[in-house]
């Protein structure tokens, strides 16, 4: 399964992913940018790289053309030497809260699902709480409410709190999706929220 | 409840027991179980049964299960693995009411196909199976005790309103040792090995609706089936409290994930997940058991807002601070207590709280303060540090905490620091059912947990 084959699936499970596209150029990639609309983010796709990040395949916030060939031509230089599957051109998230949903497979309880900081950092903060699928709107509540970075969600230094509901709604449809497809592991990383929705920025799942 | 459930009426009060495997040598399982039976005033008939003796400790004795003329309501099992489906199939054709097998040498040591064995000829005949691989039970109102561990070593328990539940048999006459220490009272002790026929979630299910038992302490270490055990511990934990203890809780050797999700959540991750699902209290460590259980005998608080009253300023600091960093509140008092409470302290004090009687208070000064902090109704719950070191306190000070524990008006925990002196007064007071503690961090995380359960029961409709 390669990522894009990961979002489709997810898409065709209703999970509404920011809008992205494939490139196989540099050309291809401006055209694509074109298309979706500036800012945009680039990211390297390769089998050989889990953490996209640590080697520096991700940009983000190209404004215009000259940025996005720039972009693309610095990030395929570091991934040089991997076996490179595209590039993915995505529009930007909003800017808010980076949380990750995510989920899992145990082999005494099933499917359980984690809410958490998101981002690059989520395995250094473990900032993260869990239940047994499925569960109930005051499960999720709760989830929110144990989070050390709760105070993120409610709005910290003058900020307005995210829009919990559409948090909610997202975790409990993952729940439902883990249940029914049988999935090992699930990231929605990160899921970026502000006052008004969230924004899946990426995914991955194993069956 | 399954009928093979409902059947562990035989196991906790059963009319007789056989014990197989009896011993006339001294100190062998088979010796000491029948010690325990015949010194204990076990009311039902005892029947050894050995092949090898006619007689053992003054009883016939007889040579398998099915010689004895009546039906043995419990079947105790001490022998060597290999002969256990045998006798298991000779007590099946018995009819027996119940079997506790303690012999080692099942799933554990990879003999799975004498667990088969057992497993189908228990739940053909409904026979509720506690074991193998285990102490089995001890249920201090009936006098049934498979503890195969010398009484002179390991004190039993009086009888309370305490269960526990304990998947090794190592912890769990550790901790029986201590409540007896302490004083606390149980109601029925099951140590079930290795789950082979009935699991954790049976017996919180006999648990839910046993009468005896107020509270449940339950160690595991790992489930037969998790979703199960969540849907037990939901149903039970509204009726009356659990109080949990997971061990293993690392990752121990799991492969690593491909996923962010994978590699932070463990199966650790999942008990803790479920014990929050089912509101089950999770205790860190065996004392945490003891101080989360001992509480639960007290009213149900309305809120959490504390009143403190101590006798020396630093412990009352102390436990002020650990308040703060809780989901506890410092009550403010009213007018009406703010009053009351001046009349008590010395003239040169102050009303706050919390409230410094100060090291020359004597009892009343106990008296009238947990008197008027019990009348505001700005106080959920009260924290008494009582240090016993200070000349004016003596055991008069027992009998103020225990009236205040009988008026059933508002819980409270005490706290106690010291030596031998002082552990001394705190093996009193719990055996007085007055919740001590020998620390204000361990008394306020406890009065937390307590305060956090009570809210739960609160919002299902409960106290």
């Amino acid at each position: 399964m390669t990522l894009i084959d990961d979002f489709a699936l997810l898409e065709k499970h209703g999970f509404k992913l920011l809008p992205y596209s494939m490139a196989k150029s540099e050309d291809e990639a401006a055209m694509m940018a074109k298309r979706i609309g500036y800012p945009v983010a680039i990211k390297i796709v390769s089998k050989d790289i889990m953490h996209k990040s640590d080697i520096g395949g991700v940009k983000v916030g190209i404004r215009n053309e000259e940025m996005l060939r720039i972009s693309y031509r610095d990030v395929m230089q570091r991934a040089a030497g991997k076996s490179i599957d595209g590039m993915l051109v995505q529009r930007m998230a909003r800017k808010g809260v980076e949380l990750i949903i995510g989920g899992k497979k145990d082999a005494q309880f099933g499917h359980m699902v984690i809410l958490g900081l998101g981002g690059i950092y989520v395995e250094i903060f473990r900032d993260v709480s869990a239940r047994i699928c499925p569960i109930t709107s005051a499960d999720f509540s709760e989830m929110m409410a144990e989070l050390k970075s709760h105070p993120l969600l409610e709005g910290a230094r003058g900020k307005k709190p995210i829009n919990k509901k559409a948090l909610e709604r997202l975790a409990l449809h993952a729940c439902r999706f883990m249940m029914k497809e049988d999935i090992k592991e699930l990231d929605l990383n990160p899921v970026v929220c502000d006052e008004k929705g969230c924004d899946i920025v990426d995914a991955r799942f194993i069956r | 409840m399954r009928k093979i459930v409902k059947n562990l009426d035989s196991v906790f009060q059963p009319k007789s027991v056989a014990i197989v495997g009896a011993s006339t040598t001294s100190n062998k399982i088979g010796n000491v179980l029948m010690k325990n039976f015949l010194d204990a005033r076990f009311k039902g008939e005892v029947y050894p049964v050995n092949p090898k003796h006619d007689e053992v400790m003054g009883k016939r004795c007889y040579a398998k299960v099915s010689d004895i003329p009546k039906r043995a309501d419990l079947v105790i099992i001490a022998t060597p693995a290999e002969t256990v489906p045998d006798i298991v199939d000779d007590c099946a054709k018995k009819k027996v009411g119940g079997i506790i097998i303690l012999s080692g040498g099942f799933e554990e040591v990879g003999r799975n196909d004498l667990a088969l064995k057992i497993k189908a000829t228990c739940e053909k005949n409904d026979i509720p199976l506690v074991g193998p691989n285990c102490l089995g039970i001890y249920d201090p109102y009936t006098k049934v005790d498979s503890i195969f561990l010398p009484r002179y070593k390991l004190e039993r328990p009086k009888a309370g309103g305490i269960a526990f539940i304990s998947q090794s048999g190592a912890v769990g006459s550790a901790v029986m040792d201590l409540a007896a220490y302490y004083g606390l009272g149980i109601s029925k002790f099951i140590s079930y090995g290795n789950s082979t026929v009935l699991n954790e979630s049976d017996y919180l299910d006999y648990l839910a609706q046993d009468d005896e038992t107020d509270a449940i302490i339950l160690y595991i270490e790992g489930a037969k089936d998790g979703r199960k055990l969540l849907e037990a511990m939901k149903k039970t934990n509204k009726v009356k409290p659990i109080i949990a203890l997971k061990a293993g809780k690392g990752l121990g050797g799991q492969a690593a994930a491909r996923s962010h999700t994978g590699n932070i959540a463990g199966s650790y991750m999942a008990y803790k997940a479920a014990f929050k699902q089912a509101k089950v209290t999770e205790a860190e460590g065996i004392s945490e058991l003891f101080d989360f259980v001992k509480i639960y005998n007290q009213p149900i608080p309305k809120g959490n807002r504390v009143g403190i009253i101590t006798n020396g300023g630093g412990m009352g600091v102390l436990t002020a601070d650990y308040i703060e960093d809780s989901d506890l509140a410092l009550a403010k008092f009213s007018p009406e207590t703010t009053k009351e409470l001046a009349k008590i302290i010395p003239s040169y004090g102050n009303v706050a709280n919390p409230l410094d009687l100060v090291a020359d208070a004597g009892v009343e000064g106990y008296t009238k303060s947990i008197d008027a902090m019990m009348s505001d109704p700005g106080i959920d719950a009260l924290v008494i540090v009582v240090l016993l070191q200070t000349p004016p306190i003596d055991e008069r000070v027992i009998h103020v905490l225990a009236t205040a524990a009988d008026s059933r008006k508002k819980p409270f925990v005490t706290i106690s620091v010291g030596g031998a002196y002082t552990e001394a007064y705190r093996k009193i007071m719990e055996s007085k059912g007055i919740p001590s503690y020998d620390s204000p961090r361990a008394a306020v995380k406890a009065l937390e947990k307590f305060v956090t359960y009570s809210k739960y029961c609160r919002e299902i409709g409960k106290g």
